[in-house]
């Protein structure tokens, strides 16, 4: 799959040689600064918060965390879903991407891959801060035992398990193997004890056609079955909220507008996480501008269709006639939650459209300002779906309004630590831009010129 | 015949399955039960039941108490006794945490210190016994609740062996302006039994007869005889009274009278019928013209507010009707007018031909053996001067229930010797030298006569309760006042007065003698076995012929006077919940939410919503009421059910108990400490003026106009329903009383199953189990959800949790209003567990602890359940509560818990299973005689106590059962039908005479 | 007979292409090439000679045996476990579809991980010996097995194609 070098991706005067790329990249690992380690002790003290307040919940109880009849989900599968839509971004780009051999996902796509992992890890820890008894989650597990008990394969939840953890294993698998050439560049470059250990993690690799004959066939099908799965993935989460029979939740437009969603907050994501890593690594030359307008031009894409699914959502609770339905979308505009609804609308469908200017979609405080807007505009939407919804159901003998508590919000804060504390780790121990793949678009080293 | 002793009584009883009074009786269950023999064949696990009565309140109803290995765990009415034929109320229900409460007395006290028992008694023997010898007994004066058994006459011998002051018989709701105008009226010091349920028109007058007012639980059950739809025919009820009350709420129509303008009502109603001519034949016209002389509908109109037009109305309809009957009470019961009122309200009853048939003079309430209030202001000035040196207070609390500007807290003070018997503390006890403790009344013998004929029987139920594995060291009233007589008077047992060595013995001798009244014949053996088996006896009441005084004729109503400057009248009602505060301490009745305002916990201050508009007053915003005899501060309640002039307070909270329990409540871990737990809200009786009405004698609860003031500061109220208005879903429904009456006649029954389903059609063995609830019979008594609560042991959850959502009762009485504020039409729906055919909450459950039973229940696996609470935010009804906290009942609370029921852990869903241990239970008795279970084998503990019949349980594949046919009713329909989730429980429509305003016709359903 | 392989390092990819060709040419069919990353022509060079890889067949199996699973799992625990919830037939194959996809996905995937595994002959303990740490860097490997009497012509070749370096 390589290119001509006329069409080389790297856009940029003295485009870097093979041996420029290891450079650049090998140099990123290794033994990091102070700042880094403020940083890090920064990130693992708000985790340690958040331990200690699970810790707390545990104890006291799931009534530690504002939950109330009706709202008996809130906060935790927000960000349980939030956390799944951002897993998006990654295996899209390394699967769909890569089978469109669009060739700006190389410099991206490794980071891309992290944040998946780590954001599936993240949201993994939801269901069971979530359960009354947690300690008692492998229930849902269709484990064998003398006494036939097994989950109900019914129920949506159960569907999540399935999902979740085939996605994150997928997930694992295909990071895993893009690795592997990229450690046996490390192990290479580096010596002593360093370099037994990235043999090892290498596997021995050594590049021979016999290895890249399997392993290109191999990532191939990987990626071709990937790409059904990240579509399915957040239509099973979906399914959560549209099996169900609540108003605003019982709806087949539930799946394609969740997956849309990932995407948008998943590519918010990576740009966040890329600029200041282009920045700091002096990757200019791998991330340069045609990279972050192509990212810019997805978000832009993405939310358009989201704005379009958010119209369908009010237009089919008006046409529908249906009593419940109407009620419900009216009391979430209108209603206690309101400036909820709206913040969604004008992060999700509003600032995004800066996009249509050129400038804007290269223009990095532009670039941050509304991708950090747009993740708050998904959080919200899921905000709005499960407490709002809940809170204005078909009953209304109990409608009400839900507050989040100390115990409650620290948990949340405390898995943006975590998923930070990993994905700080990876930068510093693996290579967090693909050498093998930037190499591929690069012009491959000819003796008699370019014919 | 050989006098019976305890234990071969039991054995005899034993055979009743009495089994469990003798373990109870014993020293205690938990030394009982594991015996490897257990005595007076005790059998582990099988209950046994005893017939009591009822002391909650002064109407004495018939109860049976469940007792479980040595425990009293259930409480439930006695079906054969009159007054109440099988029901309780809320109440009763709770007296179980009075048995129960955590801060029972231990032991006696003395100053507040623990002291031995024996000791306890020397002091007050050898008290008494002074100043019997020093012929000083007038200065002994003893204070006890209304007796209207035996052990008021031993009382009452006691007195008078001591020579002291006349006893008296103190109730804060004595009705003396009832007595006071039969009396002037009928020439008779009683008051009457009104048989509800014989009439066809029923006017009240502020009588809150479904809630406090006399035999209100008997009441309730007349009512729904007369009232609900059957047959295509329904009484009507017409309710007068300044404030939507639970009774108003029941009402045709409710008409809204400024307050204390009855007795003008009541004449200008018997003007109209005398001018029409319509009084019934062989009335007293004489008297009943010379009443009306002063009468005038007009000026009775304006002073009321109710028009004219109206007042002529139910004036002719309420002659016309032939079956009338009129009822004064709560406002118009009270008050400097209250008496001359209800004489007018008497002769009404006289002119429509009431007395006699429906007013019933033959079978009296205990009521008219109450000392009127005025006897307690005596005695407090006797106390203040110095007279009085011994005052026993026999289970009593006037320091709470008297106006403080009656002086008795300060004239304790000035008595050398109170005593107290009591079995919790409260504000008396707190301030009597000597604290006796007596026995509850479910642990000790005794009998009570709830009306003339209807003599009722206690019998201990259980022994003394053990708290920390330690029995209570309390007595009996009656022991107590034997021992402690005999030792004063220095008389021996077994010869002269106060021979009887316990009270036990006194009682059978009382029966012994009054057995001939109740057709006594044979042996007395039989008799007093049979008695203890049925719970009393009853003979036919008298009727005794009653005709009207000249002097009625005399009276002359006008306006009640009030004094105080303030903008508001006030209006002091007794509590549903509390009574007259003697409910003050059970965590049950505080947390069933009242239901007119929903409010559980603390109490509020009802403003009128223009008021509180004007003032800016929202609803939990604190508000200082102030008259000219005290200030109290409390949350408000802005609200458009009140009458514009006036501000409505609930009697029965703002205790000072001194009990830890009382003080600390048991806060459940991580939730808001629940400071003043039981002594949360404020005491209305602070602002009333603490002089008699001279009439009547009794405490004018409607004296004083208050001032209302914003405080500033804000006490948020714990309401579970978010609002009243049900926003078009249909969730109670109403039917005209023609229409209902026409699909009665030749209706077809609307067919819920017709509708096309996805599935295989459920498939059910056996038995479906199902219900039917008539939304027209619910007056919104409450007492399902207590009867639910300790039956299937729910926790008390606090007020914090509660204001929050997160109130745990399986059953939960919903009020709907329709109609406009001045005419609504009020709906109230029990709502539970629908166990739905096609329920939402089963398939998301990811572990199958949400299952479809093939019983037809919606099974509920507690120890299977993870706590995804996905089911709990499928179902539509929201009846599913979750253990947000592991919920606790501090002993001896957690003795009451039922074996038969899982206690749920924290963090599992829990529900309504419709007594799944009652069904199970059935199952096994129709096993063993070989048989299916047949309709009537088990009732759920819900319908079991609806004193109006409002819920059915049954097998609906069973076509004969009575559940199957009301679900077929013409009035059937579904809650949220459209959602095809094909519940098991069909509700049946309201009837409504008067269709609410902008009100449209709920036959259909939405498509 | 024994055989000694020579091994010849290219800096450019066209060179590399050559050696191969004219190795080829003079019947040296026993090759290893090194590269930094797949270079298509490379392997199109390659790949000529050889079978089809055989990693989609492990892909197939994996998968095929996911969604087995996947109906077997849910149909005969629903059959043990014969509860009915919400009306719906204990066994109900629309809501057992999703479970089937996922598990397929899930083996197919590692399935294929697999193939790496096994037909890459990975993991490999200790380097081969033509291996040279340049060829994760920049440079192009082509390790020739042939007989000791063959090295001098094989060598002569390689130079001659463009190698920087040979030797044995």
């Amino acid at each position: 799959m390589s290119a001509p070098p006329a069409q080389s991706a790297i856009a940029t005067t003295a485009s870097p040689t093979w041996a420029d790329v290891n450079r650049d990249v090998i140099r990123t690992v290794g033994m990091p600064g102070d700042k880094y380690f403020a940083w890090m002790c920064l990130v693992a003290l708000t985790l340690a918060c958040g331990a200690a307040a699970w810790a707390w919940q545990i104890w006291v109880g799931i009534g530690a965390a504002g939950k109330r009849t009706p709202q008996m989900w809130a906060m935790y599968i927000t960000t349980f879903v939030f956390w799944i839509g951002i897993g998006h971004a990654g295996t899209l780009i390394s699967a769909i991407l890569y089978l469109f051999r669009a060739k700006w996902r190389t410099s991206i796509y490794r980071g891309a891959e992290a944040m998946t992992v780590f954001a599936v890890m993240t949201a993994g820890l939801f269901p069971l801060i979530h359960a009354g008894r947690m300690w008692f989650a492998y229930w849902l597990l269709p484990y064998p035992n003398q006494r036939y008990l097994w989950p109900n394969f019914k129920s949506p939840l159960v569907w999540d398990v399935f999902a979740i953890s085939t996605y994150l294993t997928i997930s694992v698998v295909f990071f895993i193997v893009g690795l592997v050439p990229d450690i046996a560049a490390l192990r290479d470059s580096a010596t002593g004890i360093k370099r037994k250990i990235y043999a090892v993690m290498s596997l021995g690799w050594e590049g021979s056609d016999q290895q890249w004959r399997h392993y290109r066939r191999a990532y191939g099908l990987l990626a071709s079955l990937a790409t059904p799965l990240v579509l399915s993935v957040h239509s099973v989460v979906s399914f959560d909220f549209a099996m169900a029979l609540v108003p605003g939740w019982h709806s087949t437009l539930f799946a394609p507008f969740f997956v849309d969603g990932a995407i948008f907050s998943g590519f918010a994501m990576v740009l966040i996480l890329m600029l200041p890593m282009r920045y700091l690594f002096d990757w200019y030359a791998y991330i340069a501008d045609k990279h972050l307008d192509a990212m810019a031009k997805l978000i832009l894409v993405t939310s358009l269709v989201l704005s379009y699914f958010y119209s369908c959502e009010v237009f089919t609770a008006w046409y529908s006639g249906d009593h419940f339905e109407r009620a419900s979308v009216f009391a979430k505009a209108t209603k206690e939650y309101a400036w909820a609804y709206w913040l969604m609308y004008s992060c999700n469908s509003v600032t995004p459209l800066v996009f249509f200017w050129r400038k804007a979609r290269t223009h990095v405080p532009t670039l941050y300002i509304v991708s950090i807007l747009v993740l708050i505009g998904m959080w919200f939407e899921r905000f709005n779906i499960i407490v709002p919804g809940l809170g204005h159901d078909f009953y209304p003998y109990t409608w009400g309004t839900y507050y989040p508590t100390v115990t409650d919000t620290t948990i949340i804060v405390g898995s943006f630590a975590w998923f930070f504390i990993l994905f700080l780790g990876f930068i510093r121990v693996m290579p967090s831009l693909s050498i093998v793949e930037v190499k591929e678009v690069l012009p491959h080293p000819l003796k008699h010129g370019h014919h | 015949m050989s006098v019976m002793d305890r234990r071969s009584f039991f054995k005899v009883v034993a055979t009743t399955g009495a089994v469990a009074a003798a373990g109870g009786c014993g020293p205690s269950a938990e030394q009982l039960i594991p015996y490897v023999v257990p005595p007076d064949n005790i059998v582990p696990g099988i209950p046994a039941y005893f017939a009591s009565v009822c002391r909650e309140c002064p109407s004495g109803c018939g109860l049976i108490a469940k007792n479980r290995d040595g425990r009293v765990i259930k409480l439930e009415g006695n079906p054969d006794h009159p007054s109440n034929t099988g029901t309780l109320c809320v109440r009763a229900h709770a007296g179980l945490q009075g048995l129960y409460h955590p801060d029972r007395f231990r032991g006696a006290l003395s100053g507040g210190k623990p002291i031995e028992g024996d000791v306890a008694e020397k002091l007050l023997a050898d008290k008494l016994g002074a100043l019997a010898k020093a012929r000083q007994g007038g200065r002994i004066a003893v204070v006890s609740g209304l007796e209207t058994g035996s052990l008021g006459r031993l009382m009452d011998e006691w007195v008078r062996l001591l020579g002291a002051r006349p006893r008296i018989a103190y109730e804060p709701l004595g009705y003396e302006a009832l007595r006071a105008a039969n009396r002037v009226a009928f020439g008779r010091d009683a008051i009457p039994d009104y048989a509800i349920g014989d009439a066809t028109y029923l006017v009240s007058f502020g009588a809150d007869f479904l809630e406090t007012w006399l035999n209100c639980e008997g009441y309730t059950a007349d009512f729904s005889r007369m009232h609900a739809f059957y047959q295509g025919k329904q009484g009507t009820f017409v309710h007068v009274e300044p404030r939507l009350s639970l009774t108003a709420a029941n009402a045709d129509e409710w008409l809204r009278n400024a307050p204390g303008t009855e007795g003008l009502i009541a004449l200008a109603m018997l003007k109209i019928i005398l001018d029409e001519g319509l009084q019934a034949p062989g009335t007293d016209l004489a008297t009943l013209r010379a009443a009306v002389r002063a009468a005038d509908v007009e000026g009775a109109a304006t002073a009321s507010g109710i028009p004219a037009d109206t007042i002529k109305v139910v004036a002719r309809d309420l002659a016309k009707s032939r079956g009338g009957l009129v009822l004064g009470g709560g406002m118009a019961a009270s008050g400097s007018t209250a008496t001359d009122a209800l004489v007018a309200i008497n002769l009404l009853n006289a002119a429509i031909g009431a007395v006699g048939t429906r007013v019933r003079f033959g079978s009296a309430s205990p009521f008219g053996k109450v000392s009127p209030y005025s006897d307690m202001v005596a005695l407090t000035q006797a106390m203040a001067g110095g007279q009085i040196e011994l005052l026993v207070l026999v289970d009593v609390n006037p320091v709470y229930a008297m106006p403080p500007k009656s002086g008795f807290a300060e004239a304790l003070g000035k008595v050398p010797l109170v005593v107290a018997l009591a079995s919790r503390p409260n504000e008396t006890t707190a301030r009597a030298h000597l604290v006796l403790p007596i026995l509850h009344p479910l642990e000790s013998w005794g009998d009570y006569m709830s009306e003339e004929g209807v003599l009722g029987l206690m019998q201990p139920a259980m022994g003394p309760v053990q708290i920390e594995g330690k029995a209570v060291a309390a007595r009996a009233t009656g022991d107590l006042l034997l021992s402690v007589g005999r030792q004063a008077l220095g008389l021996e047992e077994g010869k002269g007065p106060l021979k009887w060595s316990a009270f036990q013995d006194f009682l059978r001798d009382e029966w012994q003698k009054g057995s001939r009244e109740y057709g006594g014949s044979g042996p007395f053996g039989d008799y007093w076995e049979a008695a203890l088996r049925r719970g009393g006896v009853w003979r036919a009441p008298g009727s005794p012929t009653v005709s009207l005084r000249p002097e009625a004729g005399r009276l002359q109503a006008g306006v009640a006077t009030l004094d105080g400057e303030g903008s508001h009248v006030l209006v002091v009602y007794p509590s549903s919940r509390f009574y007259d505060g003697r409910g003050g301490d059970r965590p049950w009745l505080h947390e069933v939410p009242d239901s007119i305002t929903q409010v559980a916990w603390d109490s509020w201050a009802e403003i009128p919503a223009e008021t509180a508009q004007k003032m800016g007053i929202t609803r939990g915003d604190l508000v200082k009421l102030t008259s000219p005899h005290g200030a109290i501060e409390l949350p408000a309640y802005p609200t458009d059910l009140v009458h514009p002039g006036i501000v409505a307070v609930a009697m029965g909270q703002g205790h000072k108990y001194p009990g830890a329990f009382a003080q600390q409540g048991n806060a459940a871990p991580g939730t808001v400490s629940q400071a003043n737990f039981l002594n949360v809200g404020a005491n209305p009786i602070e602002l009333l003026p603490a002089a008699p009405d001279p009439a009547s004698g009794g405490l004018p609860h409607l004296a004083v106009k208050v001032a209302i003031a914003r405080t500033g500061g804000r006490r948020p109220l714990a309401i579970p329903q978010a609002q009243f208005n049900q926003d078009d879903r249909e969730i109670a429904q109403w039917v005209g009383l023609g229409p209902a009456r026409e699909l009665e006649l030749r209706g077809k029954p609307p067919e819920h199953a017709s509708r096309p389903g996805m599935y295989p059609a459920v498939k059910y063995p056996e038995y479906r189990w199902g219900m039917t609830v008539d939304v027209d019979r619910c007056t919104g008594c409450q007492a399902c959800v207590l009867a639910c609560q300790s039956e299937n042991n729910v926790p008390t959850v606090g007020k914090a949790q509660v204001a929050y959502g997160r109130i745990q009762h399986w059953i939960r009485v919903e009020r709907w209003q329709e109609g406009t504020a001045a005419k609504p039409v009020n709906m109230f729906l029990p709502m539970f567990c629908q166990h739905c055919e096609i329920a939402p909450c089963e398939p998301v459950c990811p572990v199958y602890a949400a299952y479809h039973t093939k019983e037809g229940l919606n099974g509920q696996v507690y120890n299977r359940c993870v706590g995804t609470r996905y089911c709990g935010n499928n179902c539509p009804y929201h009846v599913r509560k979750f253990n947000w906290f592991n919920y606790t009942w501090p002993a001896p609370l957690d003795l009451q818990l039922n074996p038969d029921v899982t206690v749920r852990q924290l963090g599992v869903m829990e529900k309504c299973t419709m007594c799944l241990q009652r069904i199970e239970a059935a199952k096994g008795t129709a096993r063993e005689a070989g048989r299916k279970v047949a309709d009537g084998d088990l009732q759920t503990a819900c319908q079991q106590t609806c004193p109006t019949q409002a819920i059915t349980f049954g097998n609906l594949k069973d076509g004969g059962a009575l559940v199957s046919k009301l679900s077929g009713s013409t009035r059937s329909y579904h809650v949220l039908e459209e959602l095809g989730t094909t519940p098991a429980v069909t509700y049946l429509k309201k009837v409504v005479r008067a269709e609410p305003a902008g009100g449209h016709d709920q036959g259909g359903h939405k498509a | 007979m024994t055989t000694t392989s020579v091994l010849g390092v290219f800096a450019h990819v066209d060179t590399t292409l050559q050696a191969i060709r004219d190795l080829r040419a003079k019947g040296f069919s026993d090759l290893t090439v090194y590269t930094p990353i797949p270079v298509e022509e490379i392997e199109h060079e390659v790949e000529k000679v050889r079978p089809l890889s055989k990693v989609r067949l492990f892909t197939l199996v994996g998968a095929l045996t996911g969604t087995a699973t996947g109906f077997f799992l849910t149909i005969w625990s629903s059959l043990k476990w014969e509860l009915v919830t919400g009306g719906k037939a204990p066994v109900s194959i629309p809501p057992f579809v999703i479970i089937a996809f996922e598990l397929t996905i899930l083996l197919g995937g590692l399935a294929s991980a697999l193939a790496i595994l096994v037909l890459g002959q990975l993991p490999r303990l200790k380097p081969s010996p033509t291996y040279d740490p340049r060829f994760t860097l920049d440079r192009f490997g082509v390790a020739v097995a042939c007989a000791p009497d063959k090295v001098e012509s094989v060598q002569s070749l390689l130079s001659t194609a463009g190698a920087e370096e040979v030797r044995r």
